[in-house]
């Protein structure tokens, strides 16, 4: 697999994760070491403002009638992917503002909109498509809409992008492009 | 032994029947009997909040319906609501003035929201949540009411006949005679309601109707396409008896449940098997006679595959709990004396006659179950073994494992490990449970003196009996 990571300038990223084949990943994310994303199907480009926490592990699977040139999976901006949890996806679109709980589990041909709660340990293995807001939690899979999306994690993520560099070795961005504008959600300031 | 996750290997018979792994079992050491929560009266002794650990008496519990008056329990999900602070702007265009601090509830499990369900943000952290208002509190006060005053006038009879039978058995003056003062001016000094009062409110009671017109049911009732996410679930329409919303929309914080702090106690001679510190903070208890504590340990180290018709190997560990040296003996269950004068010698105490509420019959009508057949039985030595007493600072010390011989793999502190061997029975069937069990007589020293006056400790033999897990027979 020919690896070909973009870091943008802003992105704080762990030396100590797993990353594998043509990955972008946009300025102000942080991916915490131990990481693993792997663009097996196509390449995986991850918005600004992201959280990846410890063990998450998110992975383009190689769809059975694969197209040439392969299409990207995006991720939209302001995801927060928790410990342990794991995204397995065909190319497409996953929206903004979604929250992927400790140890959940998103199989491929799940459709994500944007502000979706996936609670800690729900695992989607179903064919389906989670409409905006949609929060699923529990043992029983309860889900419900809430009414709007899920606060960003702004302050969260200044700490980290300032502690980071302390504890951890850095991967250096290697794009220069200007800095990516700030986002419409900014509100928590 | 006994695991959160894991089923339970090794049950322990309870004196009524049960079976109960070690860990869930009580201990009292005035019958010297294995109790369990199933044989046991539970008492409440107080009520506290788990999530702000606010302490009541139960009087105050009651008038606040047993809920919490500062926390809130999630109308979704049924999780403990946190508040959450946001800075509100001024929405008129801020004048340069710093944006106030805003509180709404929110729930960390299912992400739900005050705001989901239009409750406006508080200025104030701690609350001023609006209510909803029951729609039927008029009728359920004047339900109160009347049921008061059947009660009051229930009292009322039973006192008058009592006094009836005084009057006609004696020649004595009663208090209306002597002073003049009638039954209604002593209830009226007394703070009471007159009875006329009461009978006026029973008087006046309407009992709810039936009526024959029904609301119809909208045209498009059955038409309608259904969105789950719209309405509630049963759970969260009971969880709210009052107002049982059926639209998701219509969902309020609920004030937190209280919890009880319980003590327990043998039913058959009234003494405590734990108490728990008041405080509801605390998690220890002033009184805590476990089986934990008092009956010899067994846990199963390994075994081997259990063939029908074959032999296995068994590996038991067994271990002593308490202060005293033990000398634990392996029996067949069947050769455990009988042990059924429990409810003769009951009858005989004093305690018994002079307590009249205390009923054991309960104990003899539960007809026990015969536990569960044994795939085999175990070949047990004919040896008594003498477990030390639990000293806690062997565990530092490097002492290596003792004596063994055919029977005892090893030996170290309180613990020791058996060699047995299971014989299967040749008709046991393949997939069937795999349970063996046995009997251990072992020596237990009481240092509670039985009364203040004898002083000395007391030796007993005990029995139990125990039903052990071995998967399933294979082939
Ligand atoms: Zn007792
Ligand atoms: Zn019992
Ligand atoms: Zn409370
Ligand atoms: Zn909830």
């Amino acid at each position: 697999m020919s690896q070909n990571i973009k870091i943008l300038p802003g992105a704080t990223v762990c030396e100590d994760c797993t990353l594998e084949g043509d990955i972008t990943i946009g300025g102000g994310t942080v991916i915490h070491p131990r990481v693993t994303i792997i663009a097996e199907g196509g390449p995986i480009i991850i918005s600004e403002y992201c959280i990846i926490e410890e063990y998450a592990t998110i992975i383009h699977k190689k769809a059975e009638t694969q197209e040439t040139p392969p299409k990207p999976l995006f991720i939209g901006a302001h995801n927060v992917f928790e410990v342990a949890c794991k995204l397995e996806s065909f190319f497409g679109h996953i929206g903004e503002s979604n929250v992927f709980e400790c140890r959940s589990f998103v199989g491929s041909d799940v459709k994500i909109g944007s502000g979706c709660v996936i609670g800690a340990a729900c695992q989607l293995t179903v064919p389906q498509t989670l409409a905006d807001n949609t929060v699923i939690w529990g043992s029983e899979h309860h889900n419900r809409e809430a009414l709007e999306k899920q606060p960003t994690q702004l302050l969260q993520l200044d700490f980290l992008s300032k502690v980071m560099p302390n504890y951890h070795r850095l991967r250096k961005p290697n794009i220069h492009k200007r800095l990516p504008s700030r986002p419409s959600q900014d509100t928590a300031k | 032994m006994a695991y959160l996750t894991q089923p339970d290997y090794v049950k322990y018979i309870c004196s009524c029947g049960q079976l109960k792994p070690i860990t869930n079992l009580y201990f009292c050491r005035h019958c010297l009997k294995i109790r369990c929560g199933f044989c046991i009266c539970h008492e409440v002794d107080s009520h506290y909040c788990a999530n702000c650990l606010e302490n009541m008496p139960s009087s105050e519990a009651r008038l606040k319906k047993n809920r919490c008056s500062s926390c809130f329990a999630c109308p979704s999900c049924f999780h403990t609501l946190s508040t959450r602070a946001t800075l509100a702007r001024d929405p008129a265009g801020g004048d340069g003035k710093p944006p106030k601090k805003m509180y709404y509830l929110s729930c960390f499990n299912c992400r739900w929201t005050s705001r989901d369900v239009g409750i406006p943000d508080q200025p104030v952290a701690s609350g001023g949540w609006p209510e909803r208002t029951n729609p039927f509190t008029t009728r359920f006060n004047q339900l109160l009411d009347y049921y008061k005053a059947i009660a009051q006038q229930e009292k009322q009879e039973k006192l008058d006949k009592e006094r009836k039978k005084f009057v006609t058995r004696g020649k004595y003056i009663n208090l209306t005679d002597k002073t003049g003062l009638t039954g209604a001016m002593a209830r009226n000094i007394a703070g009471l309601p007159s009875s006329e009062s009461s009978s006026s409110v029973i008087s006046n009671f309407v009992p709810s109707q039936a009526s024959p017109d029904v609301e119809e049911l909208p045209d498009d009732y059955h038409l309608k396409e259904i969105d789950l996410k719209q309405i509630t679930r049963i759970s969260q329409r009971t969880s709210c008896p009052e107002l049982q919303p059926s639209l998701a929309s219509r969902l309020s914080p609920r004030p937190r449940a209280l919890c009880v702090k319980r003590s327990q106690r043998c039913r058959a001679c009234d003494h405590n098997l734990t108490k728990p510190e008041y405080n509801p903070g605390s998690v220890k208890f002033k009184i805590e006679l476990l089986a934990y504590y008092h009956v010899p340990e067994v846990k199963i180290i390994s075994y081997e595959t259990i063939k029908p018709g074959g032999t296995s190997a068994l590996l038991l560990k067994l271990s002593n709990p308490t202060a005293h040296e033990m000398t634990v003996k392996m029996l067949q269950p069947e050769d455990v004396p009988d042990q059924e004068d429990e409810h003769k010698t009951i009858e005989k105490t004093l305690e018994k006659s002079l307590n009249l509420e205390k009923d054991i019959s309960w104990n003899a009508s539960f007809p026990r179950r015969p536990p569960p057949p044994n795939a085999g039985s175990v070949n047990l030595p004919a040896v008594s073994l003498t477990l030390a007493q639990r000293d806690d600072a062997a565990e530092y010390d490097d002492e290596p494992p003792g004596d063994n011989d055919d029977i005892i793999l090893w030996r170290k502190s309180n613990k020791l490990a058996l060699r047995l061997k299971l014989t299967t029975d040749a008709q046991a069937k393949v997939g069937s449970n795999a349970y063996f069990s046995f009997a251990l007589q072992y020596s237990y020293r009481n240092t509670v003196p039985p009364s203040a006056t004898v002083v000395q400790h007391s030796d007993h033999t005990l029995y139990t009996t125990l039903i052990l897990d071995l998967g399933k027979v294979c082939e």
